[in-house]
């Protein structure tokens, strides 16, 4: 367990849904519930937190979720009971999961692997729990390659790094060096805020 | 592109205020005694930095995340940039520095709108190296 992320998550769990459930997450919204919408099969969602994102998703699903910080997932208990379906949330590291290789259909992050320390390995890890020819689907903050937005988010993400996420994340790149096929990047803001959807190789690992 | 008018609304105010808080301080802080290049390149940081804290401050809660930092940082960039350097070459007026505030963020905030427009929507892969 990455205990470093895992304080670091736990220490914002209390601010959490002030700081981003009537501003971000409003924002976000359409384009979370558009993303979400595609849910079927056996789900794995990551990054719970505090749980702002389940009442996005589309009822009668069965959704394993996972979050790294127990405080975050204390506060998204009432929000998983509510939820119209099967689903259960427990607490891991992405770089260190439990389950079986094969276990699930389709995965699904929100902005997570801004925070991931390993992106490439936290990815590779998602990989193997994902059947073949699965999908991950994911609504992710990342880098700029707009100048000098792009100058601007390497600046600030050692502060912002501090008590969140990292600016500057190529995470497009990440999914495919993970080896993903890339099937769809849409941008919401910028080429700042993005959804991609990627698929896994249908043959079966080696 | 935005076209929620609270968010739309959030967007033009947040880059205003932090654009007239920039010029302000920076207006305060640099006179004729500085190098200009000097002026210019610490105008710029502190720009960053005061924009980063009245957006957190003011209005991340309200307005969203990234939408509303990165047009503010810019603000805070430029601002503080340009103020800083105009500040060192001649005399320059706290109201004067924050209406040029203003206007920078008012700037910014149109062009990140015709660059939403642009760069919304469904990336070509290409971008990316293809879809392989």
């Amino acid at each position: 367990m990455d205990t470093a992320t895992r304080d670091k998550w736990d220490k914002t769990s209390k601010r959490y849904d002030l700081m981003v459930s009537k501003g971000a997450e409003k924002r976000w919204e359409p384009y979370k519930r558009e993303l979400y919408s595609n849910m079927q099969g056996k789900v794995l969602f990551l990054a719970l937190g505090t749980g702002l994102d389940i009442s996005l998703f589309p009822t009668g699903l069965d959704i394993t979720a996972i979050d790294i910080s127990p405080k975050m997932l204390k506060q998204a208990e009432p929000r998983v009971a509510a939820y119209d379906g099967n689903m259960v949330a427990q607490c891991m590291d992405v770089h260190d999961m439990d389950f079986e290789e094969n276990s699930f259909d389709q995965i699904y992050t929100s902005c997570t692997f801004c925070s991931v320390p390993n992106p490439i390995d936290g990815l590779k890890a998602l990989a193997k729990v994902l059947k073949p020819g699965g999908e991950i689907r994911m609504f992710e903050h990342t880098g700029s390659r707009i100048f000098p937005i792009s100058l601007m988010m390497d600046l600030m993400t050692p502060l912002s790094s501090i008590s969140g996420p990292d600016m500057n994340r190529k995470t497009v790149d990440n999914v495919r060096k993970a080896g993903f096929k890339i099937l769809e990047v849409n941008n919401v803001f910028l080429d700042v805020v993005k959804t991609i959807t990627a698929r896994l190789p249908e043959e079966p690992r080696g | 592109m935005e076209k929620r008018l609270y968010f739309v609304f959030g967007d033009l105010v947040s880059n205003l205020v932090v654009g007239g808080v920039v010029g302000l301080i920076c207006a305060a802080l640099f006179s004729t005694s500085w190098n200009m290049i000097i002026a210019m390149v610490v105008g710029m940081a502190l720009g960053m930095i005061i924009a980063l804290v009245v957006t957190i401050a003011l209005f991340l809660m309200l307005f969203g995340a990234m939408e509303i930092m990165v047009p503010n940082m810019l603000t805070g960039m430029v601002a503080g940039m340009i103020i800083s350097m105009a500040a060192a070459m001649h005399e320059v007026s706290l109201w004067s520095a924050m209406k040029d505030g203003a206007l920078v963020g008012f700037l910014v905030f149109v062009v990140i709108y015709i660059m939403q427009s642009r760069t919304g929507g469904k990336v070509d892969l290409n971008e990316f190296g293809g879809g392989e």
